[in-house]
């Protein structure tokens, strides 16, 4: 119960520096601040199908790229949320299309065959924007970092919820089930491709928002950036530190990358991506369960 | 109408066939024995008729409709659940989430985990795995993992039950109590049930009738007596001139 108290008062206390950030923090903190929502929002995302499932997708950036790009094209043509919901959907479109086939298979296959393609998409918007003649689209007029900053806020809110949500219900029990071992659970009565290609269509959605708001931050589309790899690799890194088993992970995922970047990436650029990537190996080594999971495994055994 | 109806069913495997025109009929609440050296195709059978894979040639019919085919989850909704030789625990989940993916998405399946949990802490009880819902699946001996299979499979409410060697690795009580739980279930919930069993004395003693798989192909079915004392049966088992 005492627990539980806390947890939520710790919510609130969040929730309340966040909403208050505007107020009290420079531009350039609003940045790092951004940075944290865009990164909780996309991890839940990718918790939300990839670490119940247990298949690791690499191909989120597509989502948020496919985002950004709607965005970039209507932006001005219809009203902001018209084109924020716009650019879900079609991120959850373009789940369905990829997950029918590449769900056929799993482990390694999956996570090559996302990578590729999540490079196609990228060589194909490339190909479009060639052909229509663009090089990189400026964005005008787009609405102030303070008001970006709140739907950001917003999203990373949602995400956090569906992934709780989720995670606690039939739906996410079903999904554990099939990260467990899919051939036990098809045979007692769960629909396994139907529950993945539905997660994995729920978890493009937030990314692909989260990429439009992120291109109205940067106030320009270029494809090789917004559908960059980088972006996928970055979610896998945060889930995995954090902890890929339900909605708090993320958030010390999340925080924990934002915050080592901004330590070192001023100051130490080169040392910042071998540090990163020494984590990540010793993670998957001795901490597979993330600082969230080792965390509650701590205060059980205490318990015990 | 029998209760389930196998008419010629065939699988190969690329050149190797596993089965061979096997065809058999059970009744409502049966307890059909399935015999046969390693390799004979008992797994494989009790695979087809689950949806695990799909038959090359051939019919399943339970209750008049046809289940061949079909993917696993819909079989299982059908009413057909069976365990695995080689345990299979959802091995990161406790006991009692392993048993309640039965009762969420099996044939019986109901959309409140309140009341899943309610259901499986029953199923625990009468498995003899209360005591150990909240320990990872992981942690339990082979006879515990042996006994989740069977609870995760009747969490699912089948009507037909399909055990692979659930008795295997068991010491003798054990195996005498998981006995007792077979014929307790069939009665309690009015289950039709195939068995695998290399205990040849379990085997007999369980069964209404057996039937006798060799190379992939049907020897015989009977009442066990009839089985043991058949010619062909004991040639298969203990070599043609087993008599000299």
């Amino acid at each position: 119960m005492k627990e539980r108290a806390l947890t939520i008062v710790s919510i609130i206390a969040a929730l309340a520096l966040f909403v208050g950030a505007p107020q009290i923090v420079n531009a350039y903190w609003l940045g790092v601040a951004l940075q944290l929502l865009s990164g909780i929002a996309l991890t839940q995302s990718w918790v939300a199908f990839s670490g119940l499932t247990g298949y690791v997708s690499l191909g989120h950036a597509v989502f948020y790229g496919a985002g950004a790009y709607v965005m970039a094209l209507l932006w001005q043509s219809a009203a902001l949320w018209e084109i924020l919901v716009a650019s879900g959907f079609t991120a959850a479109a373009l789940a369905l299309l990829i997950g029918y086939p590449a769900l056929r298979v799993r482990g390694p296959y999956f996570v090559i065959l996302t990578l590729g393609l999540s490079e196609l998409c990228k060589y194909v918007v490339i190909a479009i924007e060639a052909a229509l003649e663009s090089s990189g689209r400026l964005l005008f007029d787009t609405p102030d970092p303070v008001f970006l900053y709140y739907i950001m806020l917003l999203l990373a809110v949602l995400a956090t919820l569906l992934t709780w949500g989720l995670a606690r219900s039939r739906w996410g029990a079903g999904l554990r089930a099939i990260r467990e071992d899919e051939t036990a659970a098809s045979t007692v009565g769960v629909p396994v491709t139907f529950l993945k290609i539905m997660a994995f269509v729920l978890s493009a959605f937030i990314p692909g928002v989260v990429g439009a708001v992120w291109v109205l931050r940067t106030t320009f589309f270029e494809p090789m950036q917004l559908f960059s790899p980088t972006t996928s690799f970055t979610i896998v890194t945060m889930a995995v530190i954090g902890g890929s088993d339900g909605a708090p992970g993320p958030i010390f995922g999340a925080a924990f990358i934002v915050i080592l970047s901004e330590l070192l990436w001023a100051r130490a650029p080169q040392f910042y991506l071998v540090l990163l990537g020494i984590l990540l190996i010793s993670f998957v080594l001795f901490i597979p369960r993330g600082i969230y999971g080792q965390l509650t495994a701590l205060a059980q055994r205490r318990r015990a | 109408m029998s209760f389930l109806r196998v008419e010629n069913l065939t699988c190969r495997f690329g050149g190797i066939v596993a089965l061979q025109d096997i065809s058999f009929s059970m009744e409502k609440g049966e307890i059909l024995g399935l015999m046969g050296a390693n390799g004979a195709g008992k797994t494989t059978l009790l695979s087809l008729i689950a949806g695990n894979v799909a038959p090359s040639a051939g019919h399943i019919l339970l209750e008049g409709e046809r289940i061949d085919g079909r993917s696993p989850h819909r079989v299982n909704g059908l009413g057909v659940a069976r365990t695995f030789q080689i345990v299979r625990p959802f091995a990161g989940m406790t006991v009692l989430g392993n048993v309640m993916i039965g009762a969420l998405y099996g044939r019986g399946r109901t959309m409140s985990l309140r009341h899943a949990r309610t259901q499986c802490l029953e199923i625990l009880d009468e498995v003899g795995l209360a005591d150990r819902r909240d320990l990872p699946a992981a942690a339990l001996t082979l006879a515990g993992r042996k006994r989740l299979e069977v609870a995760r499979a009747l969490a699912t409410q089948p009507r037909l039950l399909l055990l692979d060697e659930v008795l295997a690795g068991l010491n003798a009580s054990e195996a005498n109590d998981a006995l007792d739980l077979i014929r307790r279930l069939r009665e309690t919930r009015m289950l039709s049930i195939i068995i695998i069993e290399h205990v040849m004395k379990a085997l007999m003693r369980l069964s209404h009738r057996i039937l006798v798989l060799h190379d992939g192909k049907k020897i015989m079915d009977g009442e066990p007596a009839e089985v043991a004392s058949d010619p062909r049966v004991i040639a298969a088992y203990l070599g043609e001139h087993a008599h000299v």
